[in-house]
């Protein structure tokens, strides 16, 4: 394998693709501008358009070259700019065998490489036959095993230890109806409607349904359009989680996790321990009533194509069954701790700083367009909606383990190993210094990104003894020596 | 009990400051000016232009008399064999925390203006964020970035 080759040459309908795929709302728009014109009929537009890219993504095949040389993985990429990706063994953290729809039309499969650095993104090949994948795979993986731990990945040893964990239908389909890619399906069927709003308005179809509905007033010709779009939304979200995250599966491994999900585009995603950053439980709005949450790890060096480095480990679990799950995954980390809140004083804040925006927007609102007194339930809401990040926020920690609690829609819980944190910061504004409070941030490496966990509002002492739990060995300084150990104690994280 | 061995600014800090706004804050005046071409300068709209402007003017003279000497006040930067520790803000202080282990890359950085006034600015990366200490000597910024190199190869560990 030391000659430079191509990819197969269905990469090049892959890659163009994966154009459209990024310029969807360009696309759209293009689209529609350009069939406002009748003496050009649409379906040239679409032909050409695909033209185009079939001739981009053609071009993108031609000049992708790829070869394993010494253990190494050298890529040469780019239409103009020409880039040499050189991935040595000891750097790949894990190669991913996939296949999407496409690939498997022409039986072929993927090759997802992970490094710790920003480019692996760039070091995926897109479609080669299964045979050099895992040639590949072989060449590249045994190295780097070897590496790693040599004695005791011998050829002959017994099948490696693991669990398995898949998702019951009937917990896909609660997590398909309570998604939380509502709110962003919700903003792309806006924007879609934006977009054809022009044609519909002028079509007699429009005015035909508008005459179905009983003479009614504005108020509610409003709320029947918000039903019909959320009622959509919900739809398009119910669909999505359900083609993403059928077909779940959790494999627990000796060294990594691998996590396989998706009905029409196949997933695969390995995660070995040691790049683990993090790990939070997401309790959403929906959700939460129903006893129901979603866990998330956050990984170093590698995530989704979005570069945030956020993976979902299980999608739906019964609160009952959380800890049992990462017991399972997650052994070494203790999980249940007594912790602390932010003290009654603080409520308050809490308070106004969820309802202040929405009650002066609602205010503005209600004067400008007269509205119904009702629509005031909204800041009602509001307010509820600050009691309860107040009640929900909470902090804890034991000798490597630190836990933050916080919502702002869902109820966040994160476990943090303690020397993975790459930094904390304790900052008060002046109210809150005035008022004795003081707010804590914790950031865990994410992808090529950084995430962050917050606590607000803590008492101001409480947020140096977080501090002084990050420092580790490191001199404890005068400001956090003397500190008293917090009073008020509560059991965390809650779950049975 | 030790002290936090903090160090404060070079007070150069506040000249390149107040040049920086000076000049980097005449763009908000194009808000008001963009109103006007707009809107024109009739009834109600001479006002709302000739309240934005008075506000913003304030805000320019405040952003060169009082902003930059407050912040270089407040400004303060540790590092010993184990952390970083910094500390800013004039509203809101903030105090960050990050342990030498988990720095990747620490380097010096040097615009137009602060060469002209012979300082830098120290750039601490890690792999979640990257924090700067802004506007110090040059040869002390050099020194400050030896030393959390140095510090930062001792207590290496895996991410």
């Amino acid at each position: 394998m030391s000659e430079f080759q191509r990819q197969h040459p269905v990469a090049a309908i892959s890659a163009a693709l994966g154009l459209i795929r990024g310029n969807l709302i360009p696309i759209i728009l293009f689209l529609f501008v350009g069939t406002q014109r009748e003496e050009f009929p649409f379906v040239w537009w679409i032909a050409g358009g695909f033209g185009f890219l079939l001739i981009l993504g053609t071009l993108n095949w031609w000049r992708f070259l790829y070869r394993i040389e010494d253990g190494e993985l050298q890529i040469k990429r780019g239409l103009f700019v020409r880039k040499n990706l050189y991935l040595t063994k000891d750097r790949i953290q894990v190669i991913d065998i996939t296949s999407g729809v496409i690939q498997r039309m022409f039986g072929l499969v993927k090759l997802d490489i992970q490094t710790a650095g920003s480019t692996s993104r760039e070091a995926s090949i897109e479609a080669i036959t299964m045979e050099k994948a895992t040639e590949i795979n072989r060449i590249l993986r045994e190295t780097a095993i070897e590496s790693d731990q040599p004695e005791t990945t011998e050829a002959g040893m017994p099948e490696e230890e693991k669990k398995i964990f898949e998702l019951p239908a009937k917990e896909l389909l609660i997590a398909a109806s309570t998604s939380g890619s509502f709110g962003i399906a919700l903003s792309i069927l806006a924007t879609l409607f934006s977009q054809i709003e022009p044609i519909i308005s002028e079509s007699e179809l429009f005015e035909y349904l508008f005459g179905l509905l009983p003479s009614q007033t504005d108020f509610l010709l409003i709320l029947s359009v918000i039903i019909v779009f959320v009622v959509f939304a919900w739809l398009l979200s119910f669909f999505s989680t359900l083609f993403s995250y059928g077909n779940f599966r959790l494999e627990v491994k000796e060294k990594e996790l691998v996590i396989s999900r998706g009905i029409f585009e196949k997933k695969r995603l390995t995660v070995p321990y040691n790049r683990i950053q993090a790990v939070h439980v997401a309790e959403g709005m929906i959700r939460q009533p129903l006893g129901y949450a979603s866990v998330h790890l956050e990984s170093a060096g590698y995530g989704d194509d979005r570069g945030t480095g956020s993976i979902v480990l299980f999608p739906l679990v019964h609160r009952t069954e959380i800890l049992n799950l990462l017991d399972d995954v997650l052994p070494d980390y203790k999980k249940k701790h007594e912790g602390i809140k932010p003290p009654k004083r603080a409520a308050r804040r809490y308070m106004i700083r969820s309802a202040f925006l929405i009650t002066a927007t609602t205010a503005l609102l209600y004067y400008i367009l007269s509205l119904n007194n009702w629509i005031w339930i909204i800041p009602a809401l509001s307010v509820y909606w600050g009691w309860l990040k107040y009640k929900d926020t909470a902090a804890a920690w034991s000798d490597d383990i630190m836990l933050l609690r916080s919502r702002a829609f869902s109820r966040t819980t994160a476990y943090i190993k303690k020397n993975r944190v790459q930094d904390i910061s304790y900052s008060q504004s002046w109210i809150q210094r005035y008022r004795g409070l003081c707010t804590v941030q914790v950031h865990v490496a994410s992808g090529d990104q950084g995430k962050s966990f917050a606590v607000r509002d803590l008492e101001q002492q409480d947020g140096f003894l977080l501090i002084r739990e990050i420092k580790g060995e490191a001199d404890i300084y005068e400001e956090f020596s003397g500190l008293t150990e917090p009073e008020q104690l509560i059991p965390l994280p809650g779950w049975p | 009990m030790k002290q936090t061995p903090f160090h404060k600014l070079t007070p150069r800090a506040i000249r390149v400051w107040q040049l920086g706004n000076a000049v980097g804050n005449l763009f908000f005046f194009g808000i008001p000016a963009v109103y006007a071409a707009i809107f024109g300068m009739e009834g109600f709209h001479f006002w709302v232009v000739s309240v934005t402007s008075g506000i913003i003017f304030t805000l320019w003279v405040l952003s060169i008399v009082l902003f930059p000497y407050l912040s270089w006040k407040n400004w303060r930067y540790a590092v010993d064999e184990k952390e970083i520790d910094l500390k800013r803000g004039v509203i809101v202080k903030t105090r960050t925390l990050i342990p030498l282990s988990r720095v990747q890359h620490v380097d010096t950085r040097q615009g137009p203006l602060l060469r002209w006034y012979n300082l830098a600015s120290v750039t601490i990366s890690t792999a979640a964020t990257t924090h700067e200490i802004p506007a110090l000597d040059a040869q002390i910024a050099d020194r400050v970035r030896n030393q959390i190199s140095t510090y930062a190869r001792l207590a290496e560990e895996d991410v």
